[in-house]
């Protein structure tokens, strides 16, 4: 190969040199590297996006204002659609329904707020109670007695046209702070 | 780079830089080698966008549809990496062929580069099986019909035929073993087997070393390094693929047909344009020939394709000089191509059924329409004739409100009020629209 192309030898064989060299050098580069960046920034974004996506939370019909007598904590029982990836589920779920003196309903989770066991209302001392550790909390969800950290936790609820309407979550149990899972 | 250093200090990699680099071109680097290393890219390509599409598909009936759904459309890029996916398993057959055809041309397949050729011949297979196994996956109507249709083809084969086809679809029907053997083979067997002749290719390339030009001339021109200006080619080529099929993958949509559905018959699935050529083959094959299209003719072609470097003895590698090897691969490409134009523009004639169309078609039939209304001269004559009701007839909202109550629209009517449910009515005019003079 002749000189001003830059050819040189290598075992036998030409191989440019120099700056033709370098020039096929970066062009490899520079192919190599928007390939790369072509696909890890969109494979990062496949992989992640999911895992932090937040589960979309629906109100929930969970039954008549009628049902909730004042005074007098109510469970009430509904069925709530799951999102689980590709997948669909039906789940029963519970919540305590409190009559206000308003006509207002507080809607508490059915989780005790230590460890997340359910708990029940004790219609004579007029309390919820925790089976698992003892827990007592009042008709108001205050700490009576017991381990739990913090009252029970409200979930966010409505009236329309005589439905109760409640959003289910769930709350991290063992911290003073409510922290939503 | 000091991190090589550190490396080369300990692992003495300079020599397995050389060997790798500094293999001799003969008659130096060219655009028409880079054919191989497109190859070998989408094939990389096709591992990686094929292990994310793993990260969230679910190989089974119940699901496998939902979750390929899933991945177009709440997975940020899903739909970008499942295209990438599809349009890079037609890229990969196109770089095969091609590569392919370059070796046959330049005679790359003469001694002593004839097992290179016949390992190539299996590699180019085994993407076949790629194909074939990948396009149940989605469990779409698409996907489901397509392989029903293949896999009776196998079952065609005299003797072995039923035996081959059960043991491939897993048992009796196709169904969830037929999925789940189609997903492990596709994302487990083919590409052990794959890596390992790839591996095997390209270490039979490094032994007898690349074919070069067919002319003594060129080849005298003296060898040039495989780095750096064939890596550079091979990577300018990698790029531009990358970037046709980043284009494809984001331009064209490639939606889901609905969700498979055994009991549909009337579905017309179409096959990939690969296999489109032996599709086309088929519909001129029937009766008792019917096996030779479906297994002697690709057994034939595959055994030629596999025995060819033993088959043209014929020395020479330049094309004037090999007209019975060129003769013969010319008349082989004209008709695949031709096959393939072919299917192509009967697809295309075809105006592709809308399937509300087809499930109103059978409503029709199941009520009994037909008793008292005539289309294209089958049927009774009581009512009025249906041939052209699309076009004397074009409203929707007329066909919905008849159906619920004839005579609500055409008072003195007789036809009575069928008991449709609101899917049934929507079909049924779907139906009736469809039915015009110029479809």
């Amino acid at each position: 190969m002749s000189e001003h192309q830059g050819g040189g030898e290598e075992g036998g064989a030409h191989t440019p040199v120099g700056t033709r060299r370098t020039f096929f050098g970066w062009v490899t580069k520079v192919a190599a590297g928007l390939i790369g960046l072509g696909l890890a920034i969109p494979l990062a974004g496949y992989v992640i996006s999911p895992a932090l996506k937040r589960r979309a939370r629906p109100w929930v019909d969970v039954g008549s204002l009628e049902d909730v007598p004042f005074g007098d904590p109510k469970q009430l029982d509904h069925v709530t659609t799951i999102q689980d990836g590709y997948l669909k589920s039906q789940s029963q779920k519970a919540v305590w329904a409190v009559k206000q003196p308003d006509g207002q309903v507080r809607v508490f989770s059915p989780m005790c707020t230590h460890l997340g066991c359910g708990y029940r209302w004790d219609g004579e001392e007029k309390q919820f109670k925790c089976p698992c550790h003892g827990s007592v909390f009042d008709i108001e969800g205050k700490v009576v007695a017991g381990p739990a950290p913090r009252p029970l936790d409200l979930l966010p609820s409505k009236i329309e046209n005589g439905r109760l309407l409640v959003v289910f979550k769930e709350f991290k149990p063992g911290t003073g702070d409510v922290v939503e899972l | 780079m000091r991190i090589y250093q550190w490396l080369d200090s300990r692992l003495n990699l300079k020599p397995v830089e050389q060997t790798l680099l500094d293999e001799p071109i003969p008659g130096g680097a060219s655009w028409i080698y880079v054919f191989g290393s497109a190859t070998l890219f989408l094939f990389l390509l096709q591992a990686v966008t094929g292990m994310f599409l793993a990260l969230y598909y679910a190989p089974t009936p119940d699901h496998a549809y939902d979750s390929i759904q899933f991945i177009e459309e709440q997975v940020t890029f899903g739909a970008f990496v499942r295209g990438l996916h599809h349009w890079g398993a037609s890229a990969m057959v196109v770089a095969i062929g091609l590569h392919m055809l370059q070796a046959f041309l330049y005679g790359a397949y003469k001694p002593p580069r004839e097992v290179m050729w016949m390992v190539g011949v299996v590699l180019f297979l085994l993407v076949m099986a790629f194909a074939f196994t990948g396009y149940l996956l989605p469990w779409d109507q698409t996907a489901y019909w397509a392989t029903q249709i293949g896999l009776n083809m196998v079952g065609t084969v005299p003797v072995v035929g039923e035996f081959l086809m059960r043991v491939m679809r897993g048992g009796e029907v196709l169904g969830a073993l037929t999925l789940s053997r189609f997903f492990a083979v596709h994302v487990l067997f083919l590409p052990a087997l794959l890596v390992g002749l790839i591996a095997a290719h390209l270490f039979i390339l490094r032994r007898v070393g690349p074919a070069g030009p067919w002319t003594d001339a060129r080849a005298s021109l003296g060898s040039e390094t495989f780095y750096p200006r064939q890596v550079y080619m091979d990577a300018v080529v990698m790029l531009v693929v990358f970037a046709v099929i980043s284009a494809l993958a984001l331009l064209v949509p490639f939606p889901l047909t609905d969700k498979a559905d055994p009991s549909d018959t009337s579905f017309v699935p179409v096959p990939e344009w690969y296999f489109l050529f032996y599709y086309e083959l088929l519909k001129y094959v029937h009766g008792p020939l019917e096996p030779l299209a479906t297994w002697i003719l690709p057994m034939g072609v595959i055994l030629i394709m596999l025995l060819w470097p033993f088959i043209d003895r014929n020395p020479a590698r330049n094309p004037i000089r090999r007209p019975v090897a060129l003769g013969a691969g010319v008349v082989f490409l004209v008709v695949v191509l031709s096959l393939l134009g072919l299917s192509v523009r009967n697809l295309y004639a075809v105006p592709r059924i809308d399937p509300a169309v087809a499930r109103g078609k059978a409503l029709y039939a199941g009520f009994g329409c037909a008793g008292c209304h005539r289309i294209h001269g089958a049927g009774g004559a009581v009512a009025p004739d249906l041939s052209f009701i699309g076009d004397t007839r074009p409203e929707q909202a007329w066909h919905l409100k008849h159906f619920k109550d004839p005579q609500s629209v055409s008072p003195g009517s007789f036809m009575p009020k069928f008991p449709l449910t609101d899917p049934q009515l929507n079909e049924l005019t779907s139906y009736m629209l469809s039915l015009k003079k110029t479809p």
